[in-house]
């Protein structure tokens, strides 16, 4: 079938003090009418840069250097302005990452999907992409709706002038997974309804496995490997496709997943909590409010020394609002939250040094969890000192030195400035810093969601090694299954700010209770194109928990908040 | 949305109300006796305290304070020292002068500038843009008086095409004053011009650099239609706030201005009554400027309403 | 406390230093503009060795002289020597510009980092407050002030540090905010720091090019208003050099004797132009956007 896409060794640079500098290096691909073509890869790999240039877009500064790029038999970089515009919309067209800000604030939803061309009436846009009153919301703000309703208008204006091929630059990146699970569906249909070609970004190799007809990996502006799905998947030729590949945590991981240099997997057994460990931290019926609004209901959990608790769940779920709390920068407004050495009720100026240094939070993102103007050896240090756990300063430079090792870093880095490391460096480094006071209890607030795949899996390794080197007690927060499912030893499922399920995580992956916690998984993406839902059946379901029978014990200190299916009330819903 | 509005004008009549006290405040703290001053220094003790007692000086600051903000209320500024004509009515007068300058300069410096600044954001680095901001920096750099008096050599000196000096008093009407109006205008437009042009320039190159711009140029519309439509309403929204203070920034600058050009205008008023020590007339100046600064704040928020549907729609649901 | 700074400082400064000149480096306008700027203060602290004349000394038969070898720049209707006025008209303007813009901007930088770090009612009073000020056009303050306490200089410093202390607490308080929720900043409180070492230690490091930039620009704005009072006659006293009024002086006799006029212009304009590039340069090279912050 003849390619409606053809990239021929493209090269790209930007000019950078002076000199240029490479972004993609003789990149070629193919897509045909109607196929998905994947661009996979870690940042800086180029991926955004390659797709842009189907629609003779490049950024501020970079120019091409090499290479041509065909779109329906035309040059696209050869074309005047004019045929150039003529291009863009109605034959190709675009979805960007973060739809909240490729909206123009000050327009209507309406006017901007009719300004996108095309003969088809906005509400029948609309309506194709399944949002609920078309009519109305066409008169809406870009603001007045939700992320997941913001992507699906900027879907609506990309089939607006019904295009020959879709470019999707990461459409579903910063969505939850529910929601992120019914856009890719959305896009899928479309695209088999419309019969377009699509080329999507992503660094998402379960998007990816789920979407694609072929992959293209990148790394650092080169191809690494190109392949149908299937293959690609089942048998990667490139030892870094196969490391890639390795690190994707999955969630039917028994343990944490621990990768070769090559691409070899293995499963780490879970380290034995023992039943008499002491708890660390007791939140018991906290309760949290924002202004008048309350985020988290009466929330209670342990976490013993030694292990790992996860808290999960979509964003407003509260679980980073719990974080915050606990780490004494938002006080609770009803429960008790204690530590072994003291309440943790107050803010940390109140606490005592003992106790707060015993405390410590790791943040989610790494590029601003550091002091840019301090050197990293400083961020260390500062806490050794402010903690009195170091007496001098030579001793606070020697400990800080150690704790950089401690974290698997080279304690030269100590001099550089957090600018000089990479994010996994960074993010290395905030560990070491809470490592600092000597805690037991390490707070872990998303820590690796900003991280490329291959680092999640190294930070993860070191997280746990860490926990069986100094019988941590680890709250580790996060929206990612699979994640969770290598890392923690027991869950916690907080919708809403309530809790709907915990239970030690064998037993909560091996028999969901909840509903919500079956949607949540019914929706994670496995890196594999013949996976099967985790779990098939999601119901609809109404709460069903009353003040004095709240749960539904299903043994071994697995419980399931209360629920019945919406259209059978009197049923009693357990799975 | 009308919350918004209620809340800004609140937080503005608390400003003016604070501006009132310390206004009233500073000029308190001008030294020497206003009676003695009014009678000279050879008066006699009585007549300098019956004086004191006709002026209120008598009484407790507050009081005169309250007397004086319930006077203002009613357009009731006081008497002037000097000429012992009510203050009001007088302001007013040399208040209608300046505002005629005002007027064309706002008119011409606020189009023109947003104008220019436009063109240099959308012509970032290359020759337009190079130009317009090295006019901008040089506008920036020289002082108006200096602009004043270059403009004066111009076209008064070499070219006689406008009055240098004004000849008329503050009663003079508006055709006499006309021909005197358009120096001083364009002195202050150059220097207020120079601010804006800056401010819309900058605002323009980060909002064409937004991704919403970038999505409307990949939805293939014409760069006049991505200009006005996507980027204009939210590149114009940092600079209405510019706009404002630099309105509200006339108040002052008329002063210098009106003095080369001897502009019968409130800052010639402002000058000499400060020489001239007119308490009651400086007060009601002051006065009337932060009702302006105020004013020109609140419509820089009712237009930021206009161009941001987020102050519009706020508390609607999703 | 102070004392465990000194071991990341010397870690740190030599790639600070190190950073802040590559800035300079890679940004001609700074360059330009500073150069200018120092070229400005040299002459000011040379000056009685540049010229022999007396700045204030009167020859009434060398009065309204056209440039030639002894006077470059002409004479004055008080047969003063122009240049040697304008050579030494730079001693007041840097002198009473400088230590006013250091007082504003040292004022302003303390009041917005903590209006910024405590928030709440304090952030909300100080706000009002100094809206109130900026509401009454700064040239009215000034002359009220300067007629209050007199034409010294001290009076107007002080002057200047009142009218323009509300806008730099602006800016300065706008880059803080955005310094404010930053995790690094979390993280110090979430160990309990002080606000004091909070503000001396993650804020003030980060808000340093703000604060810089915000001084040269404040400095052209001092420059343009002491300018300005001087000459409308509130400012420098008759005899003292002084550029904005030797334009006052000149400005009658500006046909006759057009360099007793333009001399101070050019050597005023250039200054300010200097402080501009230097801000501007600044703010490029260190991505400060200082229009942004609505000065």
């Amino acid at each position: 079938m003849a390619s409606i896409v053809s990239v021929n060794s493209l090269s790209v640079a930007y000019r950078s003090g002076g000199q240029d500098v490479s972004v993609v290096h003789e990149v070629s691909l193919e897509v045909a009418k109607g196929r998905t073509l994947a661009l996979v890869g870690e940042s800086g790999s180029g991926k955004s840069t390659i797709a842009a240039t189907l629609l003779g877009h490049l950024r501020h500064g970079s120019r091409i250097t090499g290479g041509s790029v065909q779109v329906a038999g035309s040059d696209v970089f050869a074309l005047p302005a004019r045929e150039l515009r003529r291009l863009r919309g109605n034959t190709v067209a675009m979805v960007g990452q973060n739809a909240g800000h490729a909206l123009t604030p000050s327009m209507r939803i309406g006017r901007q999907i009719a300004e996108a061309g095309g003969t088809v009436p906005v509400v029948e846009l609309l309506e194709q992409v399944r949002l609920p009153r078309p009519a109305e919301l066409a008169r809406r703000y870009p603001h007045e709706l939700s992320g997941g309703q913001q992507q699906r208008v900027a879907i609506a204006m990309a089939i607006a002038a019904r295009p020959d091929v879709l470019v999707l630059d990461e459409p579903t990146t910063g969505l939850d997974v529910v929601t992120q699970r019914s856009v890719l569906d959305l896009i899928a249909a479309l695209r088999d309804e419309l019969g377009l070609a699509a080329v999507l970004v992503s660094h998402d190799l379960g998007v990816v496995a789920h979407m694609a007809d072929e992959v293209t990996v990148l790394r650092s502006g080169r191809v690494v490997e190109a392949a149908p799905t299937r293959q690609l998947f089942a048998r990667p030729q490139d030892p870094y496709t196969r490391r890639l590949l390795a690190s994707v945590p999955r969630l039917d991981d028994t343990g944490l997943a621990l990768v070769g240099e090559t691409g070899e997997r293995e499963v780490r057994p879970r380290a034995d909590v023992p039943d008499d460990a002491p708890v660390a931290v007791r939140a018991q019926d906290v309760t949290i409010d924002y202004g008048k609004s309350r985020t988290v209901h009466g929330v209670s959990f342990d976490v013993r020394r030694g292990e790992v608790l996860a808290l999960v769940g979509e964003s407003g779920s509260g679980k980073s609002t719990l974080a915050w709390t606990l780490a004494g920068l938002r006080p609770p407004s009803g429960g008790t939250l204690t530590h072994e050495a003291g309440d943790l009720a107050g803010p940390a100026h109140r606490r005592p040094l003992s106790l707060r240094r015993r405390v410590q939070p790791v943040f989610q993102n790494a590029d601003t969890s550091l002091n840019p103007r301090r050197s990293v050896g400083d961020a260390v240090r500062r806490p050794l000192r402010f903690f009195g756990t170091a007496a001098d300063r030579t001793e606070a430079a020697e400990r800080a030195r150690r704790l950089i090792a401690d974290v698997r870093l080279d304690p030269a880095l100590a001099d550089r400035l957090p600018a000089q490391l990479s994010g996994g460096q960074r993010q290395r480094i905030g560990i070491a810093r809470a490592l600092a006071g000597e805690p037991d209890v390490l707070i872990a607030d998303e820590i690796t969601t900003a991280l490329d795949v291959s680092v999640q899996a190294d930070v993860l390794r070191l997280l746990d090694d860490l926990r069986r080197e100094r019988d941590l007690a680890c709250l580790f927060i996060s929206h990612d299954l699979a994640v969770v499912r290598g890392i923690a030893d027991r869950v916690v499922v907080l919708r809403h700010g309530v809790v709907v399920e915990e239970g030690p995580t064998e037993a909560v992956f091996a028999a969901p209770g909840h509903p919500y916690t079956r949607q949540l998984m019914a929706a994670a993406l496995e890196p594999d194109p013949d996976a099967q839902p985790y779990v098939d059946d999601t119901l609809d379901w109404v709460d069903a928990a009353d003040e004095d029978d709240l749960w539904t014990d299903q043994g071994d200190s697995h419980r399931v908040r209360r629920w019945r299916p919406l259209n059978a009330p009197v049923a009693e819903g357990v799975s | 949305m009308f919350s918004f509005i209620a809340r800004r004008t609140a937080a503005g009549l608390g400003t003016l109300l604070l501006s009132s006290v310390l206004v009233f405040l500073a000029v308190q703290a001008l030294p020497g006796d206003v009676a003695t001053q009014v009678l000279g220094k050879d008066a006699t003790p009585d007549a300098v305290s019956a004086l004191r007692g006709q002026l209120g000086l008598d009484q407790p600051a507050w009081e005169r304070y309250v007397d004086w903000i319930r006077g203002a209320l009613h357009g009731d500024f006081g008497t002037s020292l000097v000429s012992a004509k009510p203050v009001g009515g007088e302001v007013a007068m040399y208040l209608g002068n300046s505002a005629l300058i005002a007027l064309i300069t706002v008119l011409f410096a606020v189009t023109g500038s947003i104008v220019l600044g436009v063109i240099a954001g959308l012509y970032r680095d290359r020759w337009p843009d190079h130009v317009i901001s090295t006019a901008g920096l040089v506008g920036m750099s020289i002082p108006e008086f200096v602009v004043a008096t270059v403009l004066v050599l111009c076209f008064s000196v070499a070219l006689p095409w406008f009055p240098a000096v004004v000849l008329y008093g503050p009663e003079a009407s508006v055709g006499q004053l006309l021909p005197a109006v358009w120096l001083p205008a364009l002195a202050l437009a150059i220097v207020m011009a120079a601010y804006i042009v800056r401010m819309a320039r900058t605002s323009v190159i980060d909002v064409m650099a937004s991704e919403y711009v970038t999505t409307a140029r990949l939805k293939g519309l014409s760069t006049w239609r991505v200009v006005t439509r996507h980027a204009l309403p939210s590149a114009l929204l940092p600079t209405l706030h510019v706009i404002a203070l630099n309105v509200a920034w006339l108040a002052g600058g008329v002063a210098v201005v009106e003095n080369v050009f001897n502009y019968p205008g409130i800052g010639k008023l402002m000058l000499s009554s400060v020489q001239n020590r007119d308490l009651p007339v400086i007060q009601a100046i002051a006065l009337i400027s932060a009702v302006v600064y105020v004013a020109c704040n609140l419509a820089a928020d009712l237009g930021a309403m206009a161009l941001n549907p987020r102050l519009r729609t706020r508390g609607r649901t999703r | 406390m102070t004392t465990l700074d000194t071991p990341p400082l010397t870690v740190v400064a030599p790639g600070r230093a190190a950073r802040a000149w590559r800035t300079l480096r890679s940004s001609r306008t700074a360059l330009v503009g500073l150069a200018i700027v120092a070229v400005h203060v040299v002459i000011a602290l040379l000056a009685p060795l540049l010229t022999s004349y007396d700045p204030i000394a009167n020859d009434a038969s060398h009065a309204l002289l056209g440039p030639s070898w002894s006077h470059w720049a002409g004479t004055d209707q008080y047969g003063r020597d122009v240049l040697a006025r304008v050579l030494y008209g730079g001693r007041y303007a840097l002198g009473v510009s400088v230590t006013a813009t250091v007082l504003t901007v040292g004022l302003g930088t303390v009041l917005g980092c903590a209006a910024a770090l405590r928030g709440g009612w304090f952030d909300d009073v100080l706000g009002r407050v100094l809206d109130a000020v900026l509401s009454v056009p700064a040239i009215l303050t000034l002359l009220v002030v300067v007629t209050a306490l007199g034409t010294g200089p001290l009076v107007i410093v002080l002057a200047i540090a009142v009218v323009y202390v509300p806008q730099v607490v602006r800016v300065v308080r706008g880059a803080a905010l955005a310094v404010v929720p930053a995790d690094y900043v979390t993280a110090a409180r979430a160990r309990g720091e002080g606000t004091w070492a909070i503000l001396r230690r993650e804020i003030l490091p980060n808000i340093t090019d703000v604060v810089c930039v915000e001084f040269a620009m404040r400095a052209s704005w001092v420059v343009l208003l002491i300018s300005s009072l001087s000459f409308l006659g509130f400012g420098a006293d008759p005899p003292t050099p002084d550029w904005g009024l030797m334009v006052a002086e000149n400005r009658t006799a500006i046909t006759v004797v057009p360099m007793a006029s333009l001399a101070p212009i050019i050597a005023l304009a250039t200054l300010v132009v200097g402080l501009n590039l230097a801000a501007d340069g600044l703010s490029k090279a260190w991505g400060v956007d200082r229009l942004r912050e609505g000065s």
